[in-house]
């Protein structure tokens, strides 16, 4: 536009005067208001807290990496991270029953993901380490009159078993869902293509379906995990040292609750970063296209 | 059971229903090979539904289909046919190519991936030659230099150049075309009708459902003219645009002037 001549704009504008004049864009001073809000009452939740000299930072300190506790947070870290990787097994094999369009496994698939997902976590937990051995007194497997295993099942069924059998089949009800939802996504004509160039089934779900689906799965699965690191603490309940138990038998002597609650907090937190951390790193393997 | 002078597409009174509804209805036509065949007819005639039962990729409710002299997606046993299973099918598969209208590319893998992914995933080869043959064929249908790229950055003409590229990376016996420039502006679809027309001159055979009389017109060697699940017309390419003889043909050819 530029030049000689002389073109509405130029008249509009106002001629050369408008590149010497400054934008400026809209201030949200409502938003700043609000925001001054928010801080000062937060000073005065903090100084409150403060003021009321409960919390010794000593204490905190003398735990914060005390064996014990260690010991509960690594205990914690990796039930959820087992747990989780039962769970993604469980959740792939369920999902793909729930899409094969077979009637019996798609109501097996369906009435699991029902139940488990329908009931309390711990409800289920409790159940396993308390009724279930009651239930089923021994896992014995026999062929042709060959007994093959006997175990009693007060010897499997440990708090930690009973807390990773839980766990697990929970946060498989679960990613059952997100997994389906993830092959759900995946476009009938990349299913197609795949099968126009002769790939047989378990080819395609392998090759085109599962990676695609990935990069939804993922990232739902990351917050899966962050869930799930934290639900451990519901193992507390059948007596399982992890974290939240080793935190409670500790202060249940000492007395100093809101100092070990905070320890047990931070480690939760660095389980979560730690989660996160993984996802993002996972994420970037599988982008968005 | 090859018969080499079988014809490159046989469908013997093919019939096909989506519940109450026929989509295709006796139909029966050869197609020799080395033959381009322009599918053509109004929106919901039934040809997609003809090139998906050609490779099986939608079932038939009668008649036959064979491709090279072997019938496709079925056995037979006596008097009835059993669907083929998986495998078998898939295998079949190996030998039809086929281009969609909105290309499927995979989108998760480079242009290179989605042309070696046949060859590696389905016939076994060393990567290293799979890629090797798919970048001859990504330089056949000139995009050499666009290996790298995912789907997403590649327009939609360069999209389905990579497809039917994809496509030729099994070596099929005949092509089925569904729609391959529907999906494309005027431009575009120039350089995808320039590609197949490549394969044309090449001698494969092509089976092409479309509305583009540049293919029509410009290089198919037969029209086969389907209305409601039926062929009503099948003549040489020039004596249907001639004289087109059924009347829907003749409406059909004076919308698309």
């Amino acid at each position: 536009m530029a030049g000689a001549t002389s073109s509405p704009i130029d008249a509009v504008a106002g001629g050369g005067a408008a590149a010497a004049q400054r934008i400026v864009h809209r201030r949200h001073w409502g938003a700043w208001a609000f925001g001054v809000l928010v801080l000062a009452l937060f000073a005065a939740l903090v100084k409150a807290a403060i003021d009321s000299r409960i919390v010794d930072l000593g204490i905190v300190g003398k735990y914060l990496f005390s064996t014990q506790i260690v010991t509960g947070a690594w205990n914690s870290l990796a039930l959820g991270t087992v747990a989780l990787g039962v769970a993604v097994v469980i959740g792939l094999v369920t999902a793909l029953m729930r899409v094969s369009g077979n009637p019996i496994l798609v109501a097996f698939s369906a009435a699991y993901v029902y139940l488990f997902r329908g009931t309390p976590m711990l409800i289920q937990l409790i159940f396993w380490f308390n009724a279930f051995p009651t239930m089923f007194r021994a896992l014995h497997v026999e062929l042709f009159g060959v007994v093959l295993m006997h175990v009693p099942m007060t010897q499997l069924i440990t708090p930690y078993g009973a807390a990773l059998l839980g766990l697990s089949l929970a946060e498989g009800a679960y990613m059952s869902e997100i997994i389906r939802g993830g092959i759900l996504a995946v476009d009938t004509g990349q299913r197609d293509a795949a099968r126009a160039i002769g790939m047989t089934g378990p080819t395609l779900m392998r090759r085109i379906v599962i990676p695609q689906a990935s990069r939804i799965i993922v990232p739902a699965t990351g917050n899966q995990y962050i869930m799930l690191l934290k639900s451990t603490s519901l193992a507390s309940a059948i007596g399982y040292l992890e974290l939240l138990r080793i935190t409670t038998d500790i202060y249940a002597s000492n007395f100093r609750v809101v100092e070990l609650l905070t320890v047990a907090a931070f480690w939760y937190l660095v389980m979560t970063a730690f989660a996160t951390a993984i996802q993002t790193g996972l994420e970037k393997r599988f982008p968005h296209r | 059971m090859i018969a080499s002078d079988a014809p490159a597409i046989r469908a013997l009174g093919v019939t096909k229903k989506r519940g109450a509804q026929t989509v295709l209805s006796n139909v029966s036509v050869d197609i020799p090979r080395g033959q381009v065949v322009a599918l053509l007819g109004p929106s919901g005639a039934g040809k997609s539904t003809l090139l998906r039962c050609i490779n099986h990729l939608d079932t038939i409710d009668g008649g036959k289909i064979f491709v090279e002299g072997i019938l496709v997606g079925y056995r037979e046993d006596g008097d009835r046919l059993h669907e083929l299973a998986d495998v078998a099918s898939s295998r079949q598969r190996r030998r039809i190519g086929m281009v969609f209208q909105s290309f499927n590319l995979f989108r998760h893998l480079t242009a290179l991936d989605n042309v070696l992914c046949g060859p590696l995933h389905v016939l076994g080869l060393p990567r290293a030659e799979a890629a090797a043959l798919a970048r001859k064929l990504l330089a056949q249908v000139g995009l050499a230099e666009k290996e790298a790229s995912f789907p997403n950055q590649l327009s939609g003409g360069q999209q389905q150049r990579v497809a039917i590229a994809r496509s030729l990376a099994m070596a099929p016996s005949v092509m089925l075309l569904d729609e391959p420039t529907s999906a494309l502006d005027p431009e575009l679809a120039q350089e995808v009708i320039a590609t197949i027309r490549q394969l044309a001159d090449q001698g494969l055979t092509l089976v092409i459902a479309t509305h583009e009389m540049a293919i029509a017109r410009g290089f198919a060697d037969r029209v086969l003219f389907m209305v409601q699940g039926e062929v009503v017309e099948d003549a040489p390419s020039a004596e249907f645009f001639a004289a087109p003889r059924h009347d829907r043909a003749k409406a059909f050819l004076a919308r698309h002037k």
